[in-house]
């Protein structure tokens, strides 16, 4: 049985809407739009546990176009979902760059680069660094990051 | 006496009899084994198609000709591997793409083209619109073996049945009804052969023909034709009519390419066509089946007329035996001889195949690559290959036939291509000389040439790296003064001249790079330590060998063009290095993937920020310096890149970048001799030529900007901060905390500029 707990007040932070690859589908010109398109499927293919159509989706739109920041996102978020944190930490470094250049340093950006970051160090066995980046994502976007984890839904 | 005639008889049918299982041995173990040793293909990154894009320039038409996809008329439903091209329209139904991973089904789509571009991609059966569409990866290439024999296998029941048809029609119209040999046909080949004096007619079967080539060598004795007619014999007793006829499709001999011999129908429609042979039509059946008589005799490139004429008289004798109506013989016989305008010729393929199985794991070795039928899908993009192959070839005979004018002729010269994605070390092209059939040699990989100023941004980087404590801003000035420097490895101290033995005196950092000086890059490299410049070029991903001396800074040292390509992928990719990859993934002969290459990210080598900074320097050299050719040429956009000339012409290089793609260029003799000109008229045209083609005149996108680089405005002469009042500004980008204090006009607290190191520490210690 649970004790009667009097409610904690809210924390002192600003929840942040993270950003979802399905807001972006629209920008950018046509190659923009295709590869966002294409990482979009990646997504929706990543969401039927359909793995390697989830990466060749993910693999052609840097094709399309190779400085769209979501495609190298959604390839760090599968490779940790595959287990292979090891490429995580530069395709997040990559798809850091590419949003900063692109004048998208906001939170709601930030917090799936941080979370997944987190993640790669729990998976590389950086406990402390890794609770330190997904208590971070936990406490800006508790909604998406309440489980410590990012789902491909979760971009969509 | 016939008790010893009996019992040689009865020796003599041992012996033969023996002899019979010998041959049936041998036809079984071919049969039932592996019946042929089959190349490995390797087909190229897949056509990724969407509304926006340049149908023109991604070679959408060439796709459906190389891929196989046949054109029908308007009107009808369209089969799988079909395709309609009406004014401003294009329908395709795609076939689909069998991959163990990632396959793609077969699809009807319809596009709506406006010019140059597709305006609207929908599903032509529900009307659904498409934002992107894949499309098939075409074969580009494959590994053969020491005997040289490239095929593409077929199945029967893919085949049409127009190419079954002409080849029965000339090579054995009764081949459903005889048991290997027939003798109706043997019989009037010898009337016809005496009548004439001469042999004039043969009588081989499809069997005898497949026995003769599987098994046998081409001589002609009576021993060989009987073991012919034997092995003929127990083949058609042992296997069913498609299965022989199946193994003859794929077997029989159509001519060279180059050094390669092409065997089979597959194969062959690839070479005379350029498409699979799923799709031959009946006067491209009639033309294969006409070529097997004598491959070479009658070859359509080298004797397109006697080709015609044995095509036409294969379509009378399809039609004389009620194999094609009347109207297909016409329509057939007035087709002029089409055969495939794409180069024939694969082999400036092999150097990226080269490349391609350096990076396989051990155990797919030579032996296996050209034998066990493989998969391979590779980073290469069949467009940006043909572009490159244009250029290089265009460019070098250029330089040859401008040397000629100017009375210096010459001739030999020899050149690389190699194009990168920056972001990922994906290869999308890789040109490793002028011909690969006359030299394998790969000079983007194998060659280690003295890269000249193509490395001097490294020294510009080692000085603007933060990491080191900058020792260098982008508003400073770089002495162009006489100077030498005591070296261990010469008598003499080392003078470094400028290319035109001109000094400057002291000259902006800016124009030092974009003019190519030599004398202060040299200076800097001294000033910034040597063994830091190695470091910042290893960092950057040249792995050659550096030796430390002077002359390091002015690009001494022998690298190969693919390092180069990374080292500056590394720049364009905001200091992160990419590793190389050529291809993605590999496909065993029974579906099973038997490797992956995963897309790596790429590795941070240096300080975003100085990346930026050196991306800024070499954008510059295409606005104003050495490179300007480039924007004279009329491309716009972001663009950066450096010359670089050896000594006495020997090598010109020429890296240029985009946001997106990576180039270089070398050009020169494999043994060293002056090529005659510098790089801006020999490497740089060449990499201007393949860019315009392949991006075009709009280069898209931008060098990203890192938030730790500022835009500070300055007095253009002293590079002292601009304020209200000074005379003249420009915006320059500094590293945040390195832009100057001191400023224009001077103000009291700042006439004192304290230097770079100490508005560092200042920085460093909140001062």
């Amino acid at each position: 049985m649970l004790a009667c707990q009097t409610p904690s007040p809210p924390p002192k932070v600003s929840w942040v809407t993270p950003v979802r690859a399905t807001d972006f589908v629209m920008q950018g010109d046509a190659a923009r739009r295709a590869s966002m398109r294409l990482v979009v499927q990646g997504l929706d293919a990543d969401e039927r546990k359909d793995f390697p159509s989830a990466r060749a989706s993910y693999e052609r739109s840097i094709q399309v176009d190779a400085t769209n920041p979501w495609s190298y996102l959604a390839l760090a978020r599968y490779y940790l979902e595959q287990g292979e944190a090891q490429r995580v930490g530069p395709l997040l470094d990559q798809s850091a760059a590419l949003f900063e250049a692109e004048g998208l340093r906001e939170p709601r950006v930030g917090v799936h680069l941080i979370g997944l970051r987190g993640g790669a160090y729990g998976s590389l066995g950086q406990d402390t660094e890794a609770q330190l980046y997904i208590e971070r994502a936990q406490t800006l976007a508790p909604l998406v990051w309440g489980d410590g984890q990012l789902q491909a839904g979760e971009l969509l | 006496m016939a008790a010893v005639g009996a019992a040689l008889g009865f020796v003599a049918g041992l012996w033969g009899a023996h002899w019979v299982l010998e041959q049936d041995r041998i036809v079984v173990a071919r049969f039932e084994g592996k019946r042929f040793e089959v190349p490995s293909k390797v087909y190229s990154a897949p056509l990724i198609v969407y509304p926006g894009s340049d149908w023109q320039r991604m070679d959408l038409a060439g796709w459906l000709v190389r891929s196989g996809y046949r054109e029908q008329p308007e009107g009808g439903s369209l089969r799988p591997g079909r395709y309609v091209w009406a004014p401003s329209r294009l329908r395709v139904h795609l076939r689909a793409f069998e991959h163990p991973l990632r396959p793609e089904p077969a699809r009807d789509l319809e596009f709506r083209l406006k010019g140059g571009e597709i305006e609207f991609i929908s599903d032509a059966f529900s009307g659904n619109p498409l934002d992107v569409v894949v499309l098939e990866p075409e074969p580009v290439s494959a590994f053969l073996g020491q005997d040289g024999e490239q095929r593409d296998l077929v199945r029967l029941d893919e085949l049409p049945p127009s190419l079954v048809s002409a080849i029965y029609a000339v090579e054995d119209k009764r081949f459903e009804e005889h048991h290997g040999i027939d003798l109706r046909r043997v019989v009037g080949a010898v009337l016809a052969n005496l009548r004439a004096g001469q042999i004039e007619q043969g009588a081989s079967t499809l069997t005898q023909q497949l026995v003769k080539n599987f098994f046998l060598t081409p001589e002609r004795t009576f021993e060989r034709k009987l073991r012919e007619a034997i092995m003929a014999l127990i083949i058609e007793a042992r296997y069913s009519k498609p299965e022989i006829l199946q193994a003859y499709l794929n077997e029989i001999y159509f001519g060279q390419r180059g050094s390669t011999e092409i065997h089979g129908v597959g194969e062959a429609s690839r070479l005379y066509f350029g498409k699979s042979a799923t799709s031959l039509s009946v006067s491209e059946s009639a033309l294969l089946a006409a070529i097997i008589q004598s491959p070479n005799g009658i070859s359509p490139f080298k004797r397109p007329e006697k080709a015609q004429a044995r095509r036409n008289m294969v379509l009378e004798l399809m039609f004389e035996q009620e194999r094609i109506s009347w109207e297909e013989f016409e329509m057939a016989r007035r087709e002029p001889l089409r055969v495939s305008a794409v180069n024939p010729d694969a082999r400036d393929v092999r150097y990226f195949l080269d490349a391609l199985s350096q990076q396989l794991p051990g155990v797919y070795d030579s032996d296996v690559l050209s034998t066990r039928g493989l998969q391979i899908y590779s980073t290469l993009e069949p467009r940006v290959q043909r572009a490159a192959v244009k250029a290089l070839r265009g460019g070098l005979a250029r330089i040859e036939a401008n040397s000629s004018a100017r009375g210096r002729p010459i001739s030999g010269l020899q050149g690389c291509l190699i194009a990168m994605r920056p972001q990922t070390g994906e290869i999308l092209a890789l040109v490793g000389g002028r011909d690969y059939g006359s030299s394998q040699w790969n000079r983007c990989i194998q060659a280690r040439r003295p890269v000249g100023s193509v490395f001097k941004p490294f020294v510009y980087v080692a000085a603007l790296d933060p990491e080191y404590g900058p020792v260098l801003t982008l508003a400073d000035t770089l002495e162009d003064t006489p100077f030498e420097v005591e070296t261990r490895e010469t008598e003499a101290p080392w003078q470094p001249q400028n290319y035109d033995h001109q000094f400057r005196g002291t000259v902006k950092v800016r124009e030092a790079l974009e003019r190519s000086l030599n004398v202060p890059a040299a200076r800097l490299g001294q000033q910034v330590g040597i063994s830091r410049v190695a470091e910042t070029a290893r960092r950057l991903g040249v792995t050659s060998a550096l030796p430390e001396v002077p002359s390091l800074s002015l690009g001494t040292a022998e690298v190969a063009p693919l390092e180069v390509a990374r080292a500056y992928a590394t720049l364009a990719n905001g200091g992160r290095r990419p590793t190389p990859r050529t291809f993605v993934d590999l496909v065993e002969a029974d579906g099973v993937v038997g490797e992956v290459q995963p897309l790596e990210g790429a590795e941070r080598a240096i300080d975003p920020a100085t990346a930026f900074l050196a991306v800024s320097l070499l954008e510059g050299v295409v606005d104003r310096g050495t490179a300007a050719r480039v924007r004279r040429s009329g491309m716009r956009g972001p663009i950066a890149g450096k010359t670089g000339t050896t000594d006495d012409e020997h090598d010109l290089w020429f890296v240029g970048f985009t946001p997106e793609l990576v180039a270089v260029v070398w050009v020169g003799f494999d043994e060293p001799a002056p090529v005659g000109v510098p790089s801006s008229a020999g490497a740089l045209p060449i990499w201007t030529d393949f860019m315009m083609e392949v991006v075009g005149k709009q280069v898209r996108g931008a060098f990203p900007r890192p938030s730790s680089v500022e835009v500070v405005s300055v007095d253009p002469k002293t590079g002292a901060r601009a304020l209200a009042g000074c005379p003249a500004r420009h915006d320059e980008f500094f590293i945040r905390g390195t832009s100057p204090e001191q400023t224009c006009p001077v103000s009291k607290q700042s006439d004192e500029q304290p230097g770079l190191f100490r508005r560092t520490l200042g920085r460093l210690f909140g001062r």
